[in-house]
């Protein structure tokens, strides 16, 4: 195993504080949620997962091995919630094999009719996958309108529309004129998914 | 490949900002080097990127040297040592993506502009034979990305990911080519789509305005006008955001600030100032 310090990019000489505060940063930085839907989504998960065993690990060598790490655990909770009563099972297990010409051949054999919801959220995938982000965002879209009230699509959409605000460094992109003009309804989404990130985490913690 | 890949020089630390000016002018030395004085006309911010990237890849950057500008005797410069062949690769990436710049030239330019290129094609196959001798997977991912455009350009149907896709696809192979293991080769994959995706499209979004005028393809024509600068900053920031969700997986060590600065202040910076026409670097004279 690789030193816990040096995964956390803390000196062994850094304060409880400090050490807390790097791997707060660094788990924001690989949230699941930046790598939902990504091809790189288990690299991402298994970042997650040394940066959380470097924090248990540093933790109770400080606690002289007692107590449990506070981080463990929030990892699991994050895979992918695929319903098996789902009508495109076997594409979902496509996608999730990185098996994406197999998965868009069966979406695109499924007769106009049955093009539901999840069709296009399925449809959306694919094309995340293969890097083709606008036209995901548009099938995510439709996914969202034609069954507002699920979780799933809602959250795929979400994260593209955090993409396309891209505000990492707080540099703004849209130019002066945007940014002046106060809270617009993207503001209020956001603000609203800043939110239930918080209470998904207080969750998460408890 | 076309020079948009730039720092915000004031977000950079001063050491910081020496070290890609080092990178940058190795990179020139090895031009001259490899090829000839004038190809050191070719260097671009583009391959500047991508010798630096790899130089942070393999770890090879070594120090520090002083020397004399070519163009500028009077000037002192640093250079950036390599161990590796970095510069050598960056080289030949610049003139291969030259060499087929000025072949599209003279398929869709303006009469001067032809008779311009006709005049500088001979040199640059020369050197472009060159360039794809040493290194074929290159030349490959640069030749097939040529063929896969012209085709989609004729499909007046193609949306922008599909027009986007041949160039996101080019760098994406080039860059996953540096991978040890599979999981890296994957990131570097995103990584390079993702901004090849972004060069494209700001290239296109760059030249929309010369291309309505002269008849010229542009994935961005059929848009509407109302929102359409909107609609180019999303697609745009969606590019950066996945290739910076990659580029965090890299563990990038060396010249981690100036990828950093350039993922998260140069690249929506220079897009800011194609799209709105906003001046560069205005924060700097405010200060």
């Amino acid at each position: 195993m690789k030193d816990p310090y040096e995964v956390l990019g803390v000196s062994p000489g850094a304060s409880d504080e400090e050490i807390k505060k790097a791997y707060r940063e660094l788990a924001k930085k690989y949230h699941p949620d930046n790598y939902a839907g990504s091809p790189l989504a288990d690299l991402a998960e298994e970042k997650m997962k040394e940066i959380n065993e470097a924090y248990d690990a540093v933790t109770n060598m400080r606690q002289n091995g007692g107590g449990a790490g506070d981080a463990s655990g929030s990892s699991s909770s994050y895979s992918g919630n695929s319903s098996s009563s789902s009508q495109f099972y076997s594409v979902r297990v496509y996608i999730q094999r990185n098996m994406i010409p197999e998965a868009e051949k069966i979406l695109d054999s499924t007769p106009e009719g049955n093009r539901t919801a999840e069709w296009h959220y399925l449809k959306g995938m694919c094309a995340f996958r293969k890097g083709w982000s606008d036209q995901a965002t548009t099938f995510f879209q439709t996914a969202v309108n034609m069954d507002p009230n699920n979780q799933e699509y809602r959250a795929a959409l979400n994260n593209v529309t955090n993409q396309r605000n891209y505000n990492y460094g707080g540099y703004k992109t849209g130019g002066s004129t945007v940014s002046n003009t106060g809270c617009t309804c993207c503001d209020i989404c956001a603000a609203y998914m800043c939110a239930d990130c918080l209470c998904s985490c207080c969750r998460a913690g408890c | 490949m076309f020079g948009y890949l730039q720092v915000q020089k004031s977000e950079l630390k001063v050491r910081e900002w020496e070290a890609y000016k080092s990178v940058y002018c190795g990179l020139c030395r090895q031009l001259g080097r490899d090829y000839s004085f004038l190809t050191r006309l070719s260097l671009s911010y583009d391959c500047t990127f991508y010798a630096m990237l790899l130089m942070s890849l393999e770890r090879s950057c070594s120090g520090f040297q002083s020397g004399r500008c070519r163009f500028d005797p009077l000037k002192k410069c640093k250079f950036a040592a390599c161990e590796s062949d970095s510069y050598s690769k960056a080289s030949a990436l610049s003139v291969i993506s030259v060499y087929y710049k000025l072949k599209d030239d003279l398929a869709d330019g303006g009469f001067f502009k032809k008779l311009a290129v006709r005049l500088a094609l001979p040199f640059f196959s020369r050197w472009h034979k060159k360039a794809a001798k040493r290194y074929p997977m290159l030349e490959e991912a640069a030749a097939a990305m040529m063929e896969a455009q012209t085709e989609i350009e004729r499909d007046p149907d193609a949306g922008i990911d599909a027009c986007a896709h041949p160039t996101a696809h080019m760098l994406g192979t080039v860059l996953s080519a540096e991978a040890s293991d599979d999981g890296k080769r994957r990131v570097l994959y995103e990584f390079g789509y993702n901004i090849g995706r972004w060069i494209y499209l700001i290239d296109a979004a760059d030249d929309l305005e010369k291309d309505v005028k002269k008849n010229n393809f542009n994935p961005f024509k059929n848009c509407e006008s109302e929102g359409l600068r909107e609609y180019q900053t999303s697609v745009l920031n969606q590019s950066l955001a996945r290739a910076h969700a990659a580029y965090s997986l890299l563990d990038t060590v060396d010249f981690k600030g100036i990828l950093d600065n350039m993922l998260l202040y140069g690249f929506p910076s220079k897009q800011n100032t194609v799209i709105y026409g906003l001046q560069e670097e205005k924060d700097e004279r405010s200060v």
